[in-house]
């Protein structure tokens, strides 16, 4: 496939590493050095100037693009390039990155011409509630419309939990409507058979419904209860989108804002949460308000280390969960070796979203966990599968595992006796370099 | 404060803030327009075979005198939004001055005091009820149904009335509109000021038509024949715009169960929100009652009003079964929305029960009805506000907005929202004072209680106080130093204070 990627920076070029191998790729930039950067690293033509712009456009052949992504950190300039794009070549399909809601709202009115919108503060929200959600969890994503949850767990070397732990996996207690999709022992990936065991200390992947995510969570990780009262700090596009989401989970959300103006902004906006309008980094606001006594804290502000610092104190304080939202590509890394539970970075995000589109069209969305090791498949099945209305216990045991199944808009979690259908969607989890494998299968 | 000294040396220097002449020039119009109000008990007079002068004297007074101020102030046309104020406040010390015209041009004995005429007229057209007859029977009936007719020009308003008709206020009726219409904020029912206030006030005529032919239906029908048709016009006049004035001297009391109840329901409505009528009867949306905050209420504060009332009732053995009921209802939806009717003589009925009339008093119906009073969104702002502050308090850092339907309010009118809280009751308590002293000056007996009550139910423009001013008393025992005292607390509760308080302002008159 051609793609014409407009935006080489945070986005752009985590797009570049997740697709350059199996498409062909042209980047646009008006930073010289920064497309130099990327063609040194990997396999991709280069044109430099305004991706909002026909000559250029023209100039990048977006005749002859597949599909066209524009992720700059301008809205207007995305929409503008994929309007023209459309203008200029019907055909190319069109993925847009915004970080405004009005243009999501307008499109999902269906009046841009657009095929596909990401919004980094939706994403992120989402990425954030999803977390907070299953608190245990070390990583988690959604599909089919949230009806199927993928989480990863850390089992920790204290953890008591006889149901599940040490026991072989068939006579294990596990919650319902769910499955071991994979356990990771050190370096060593095991395939979760009847006979294997779940072990302190490993690191396992469950796919089932958010419901058993949440039991899981609980079986494994007591300690955190239900999340109930969340913090969120920074009151910006991001922190708003977040505490408007726990809110509609009917969690307890304060929200600490320093600007006074953007604070009295957010109380208009959500009047459900508790607004205050202070820094966040005072030791005497934070014990006042008994912010130690949250289950969490999200820390959306602009400023990482600001970030950093917040959270820091928050821990101190005795807040048990904190999640940051981190702008630098490296921030990650420091984040979660100082102590910080979870890191999000919107612009990864992101991409991750932008990147589950541009596969297969049949794919609809496809997650990576463990870095790159295992993908997580949203396929459709065709009617000359072989694996079509066979039983699953008489299907090859791989290194894939259909976790899901999605006929008629519900989901099932399949037993050895549910058989495939052509037209079902199905959730795969498998290793990365089956991919291919298992697309072809179905 | 300004002294009216200084205001004519004002007025001759040309420094003056505000174009008095042209504010003269309207009201002018206004009044003169009024003068057409007399054909209605004109007619009644030629159908009853009654005096028929005078009606047609007073519509001469009238009208001559509106052609008077205008023809004094020729050329002054354009008075704007800070005329608005004062246009408002002149506008209804006239028309009660014409509304009192018929009660002394008619030679009616109880009336022959000027004082007394125009507390009758400031009564009527204020919608309070609160009335110096003693002997109702014996008053013309074409001079009662003037009498009736006076509450149900002044329910809607004679100023949004003029600016649904009037083609001279075509522009700047917002203003005079926001003066009149009570309530904190006024809600349009159109783009326009002048189509929202037709479309009032055709909701208005169509809900009192509907009330006149139910009524006359009860009679038909044999539910109460004591309603005859005259009647009902007479009591649906003064139920819609929640006045309270009766044809009878025991007022609604003198007709049947079926009578009361159809009353009852009818002032609830009216003590309802009339752009969420509006909303409701014209556009069919039903469930815009339920979403309303102000409403739902408004409907509690009536329900529980009436559950403690009949309790008591029941209770003290005062009544029982329906009746007990019906007499608690009729009159807690009577007293909170300020119609002021009387379905029993409620003096006589127990201390705890005259508390909570009385406390019912300062809660009103809804903003934006032809109740008067503090009005229940009033309260509940006042609620939310007090909330908010205790809240902050205790979090110093708290950011929080005041949401009224899911809609945040404006700081600005939060503030006005206090201030007319403070303002009311302040009112309230100087009337009260007054009063009593007052009384122990002429040697009236009153006691503090009938004086809170007194001061209570002419401000919040209810009818019926307590002790000789009770239901099936009369006002008249007051003196006069008293009853200008009362027709000045009616006047300012019904235009919300604040138009009329603004005028004793420097700030208002100087450019």
């Amino acid at each position: 496939m051609r793609i014409l990627i407009i935006g080489a920076g945070q986005v752009g070029s985590t797009i570049v590493e997740a697709l350059h191998e199996e498409h062909t790729l042209t980047v646009c930039d008006l930073d010289a050095p920064r497309l130099a950067g990327l063609s040194h690293r990997f396999d991709v033509a280069t044109v430099e100037g305004n991706g909002a712009s026909r000559r250029t456009l023209q100039e990048a052949s977006v005749g002859e693009a597949d599909l066209m992504i524009a992720c700059t950190s301008r809205d207007e300039t995305n929409v503008v390039a994929a309007i023209l794009s459309k203008a200029v070549s019907p055909e190319t399909k069109t993925i847009v990155r915004i970080t405004e809601d009005e243009y999501l709202e307008a499109w999902r009115e269906r009046q841009l011409d657009i095929d596909f919108m990401v919004s980094s503060e939706l994403e992120t929200a989402h990425a954030v509630t999803r977390i907070i959600g299953v608190p245990a969890a070390r990583q988690t994503d959604v599909f089919a419309d949230g009806q199927v949850q993928i989480v990863e767990f850390d089992v920790e070397e204290n953890a008591h939990a006889p149901e599940v732990l040490s026991l072989p996996l068939r006579e294990a207690r596990i919650p319902q409507d769910s499955k071991v999709a994979s356990i990771i022992r050190g370096d060593q990936v095991l395939v979760p058979r009847g006979d294997q065991r779940i072990e302190a200390g490993d690191r396992i992947i469950v796919i089932g419904s958010p419901r058993a995510a949440q039991e899981w969570s609980r079986i494994l990780a007591p300690e955190h209860g239900r999340v109930d009262d969340v913090v969120v700090f920074g009151g910006g596009r991001i922190g708003t989108a977040v505490a408007r989401m726990l809110l509609a989970q009917r969690i307890r959300v304060r929200l600490i804002e320093a600007k006074r103006e953007q604070a009295v902004k957010v109380s208009e906006e959500l009047p459900s949460a508790r607004v205050f309008h202070a820094t966040g980094l005072d030791p005497d606001f934070i014990e006042r308000e008994r912010i130690g006594n949250a289950n969490a804290a999200v820390f959306a502000m602009r400023d990482d280390p600001k970030n950093h610092y917040a959270a820091t104190m928050a821990k101190l304080h005795g807040v048990p969960f904190t999640i940051a939202v981190v702008h630098d590509a490296y921030s990650g890394e420091v984040f979660e070796r100082a102590g910080v539970n979870v890191a999000i970075n919107p612009r990864l995000v992101t991409a991750e979203e932008i990147v589950r589109f541009a596969h297969d069209p049949r794919t609809l969305q496809v997650a990576m966990l463990e870095g790159n090791r295992f993908e997580i498949l949203d396929i459709t099945v065709r009617e000359t599968s072989p694996l079509v209305r066979r039983p699953f216990r008489d299907l090859p045991m791989t290194g894939a595992l259909i976790g899901a199944i999605v006929r008629d808009g519900a989901a099932i979690f399949p037993h050895g006796a549910n058989e495939l259908e052509p037209g079902d969607r199905v959730i795969v989890f498998t290793e990365s370099s089956r991919v291919q494998e298992v697309e072809r299968a179905l | 404060m300004t002294t009216p000294a200084r205001l004519r040396r004002a007025v001759r220097r040309g420094s003056l803030g505000v174009d008095l002449w042209a504010a003269l020039n309207l009201v002018g119009t206004l009044v003169r327009y009024l003068s057409l109000a007399f054909l209605l008990p004109i007619a009644f007079a030629f159908g009853y075979d009654e005096p028929v002068l005078p009606f047609a004297l007073a519509a001469l007074i009238t009208g001559a005198v509106g052609f008077a101020l205008e023809a004094a102030t020729r050329g002054h046309r354009n008075a704007g939004i800070r005329e608005g104020f004062l246009v408002v406040a002149l506008t209804w010390l006239f028309a009660a001055g014409v509304g009192a015209l018929p009660y002394l041009l008619s030679g009616e004995d109880q009336l022959t005091r000027p004082v007394d005429a125009y507390f009758e007229a400031m009564s009527g057209f204020t919608t309070t009820g609160a009335s110096v007859l003693t002997d109702i029977p014996s008053v013309d009936r074409s001079l009662l149904i003037w009498r009736q007719f006076s509450q149900w020009l002044g329910g809607m308003g004679i100023i949004v009335l003029a600016l649904a008709v009037l083609p001279r206020l075509r522009v700047g009726g917002r203003q005079l509109f926001e003066q009149e219409a009570p309530g904190p904020e006024i809600e349009q029912l159109a783009a326009s000021i002048r189509v929202t206030a037709r479309r009032l006030w055709l909701l208005y005529i169509g809900l009192t038509a509907v009330l006149i032919i139910v009524l006359i239906g009860l009679d038909v029908t044999g539910a109460d024949r004591r309603m005859s048709p005259y009647e009902a016009v007479a009591h649906a006049f003064t139920t819609m715009p929640t006045g309270g004035f009766s044809t009878r001297p025991r007022s609604v009391g003198e007709f049947g169960a079926a009578s009361q109840w159809t009353i009852a329901l009818f002032m609830a409505i009216a003590g309802a929100n009339f752009a969420l009528l509006y909303a409701v009867v014209v556009r069919r949306r039903l469930a815009a009652l339920r979403r309303d905050e102000e409403f739902r209420l408004y409907v509690a504060l009536l329900a529980l009003g009436s559950v403690v009332l009949t309790l008591e009732l029941v209770d003290k053995g005062i009544h029982e079964g329906e009746a007990a009921l019906r007499h608690a209802v009729f009159q807690t939806v009577s007293i909170m929305t300020g119609t002021g009717f009387v379905s029993a003589d409620f003096v006589t009925w127990t201390p705890l029960a005259a508390v909570i009339l009385i406390g019912l008093m300062f809660f009103g119906g809804s903003a934006g009805s032809t109740s008067g009073s503090v009005k229940v969104v009033r309260h509940l702002l006042i609620g939310r506000i007090l909330r908010r502050e205790l809240d902050q308090t205790i979090h110093p850092e708290l950011v929080s907005s005041v949401h009224l339907n899911r809609r945040r309010v404006d700081e600005r009118t939060l503030r006005a929202v206090v201030v007319f809280v403070l303002l009311y009751v302040g009112l309230f308590a100087v009337g009260a004072l007054a009063l009593m002293v007052d009384a122990a000056r002429t040697g009236l007996s009153l006691s503090p209680f009938e004086a809170i009550a007194a001061a209570a139910t002419t401000l919040g423009n209810v009818g019926p106080g307590f002790g000789f001013a009770g239901p099936v008393g009369s006002f008249e025992p007051f003196s006069d130093v008293s009853m200008v005292v009362m027709t000045l607390l009616m006047w300012l509760g019904r235009l919300e204070i604040i138009p009329v308080i603004v005028l004793l302002t420097r700030s208002y008159w100087r450019a």
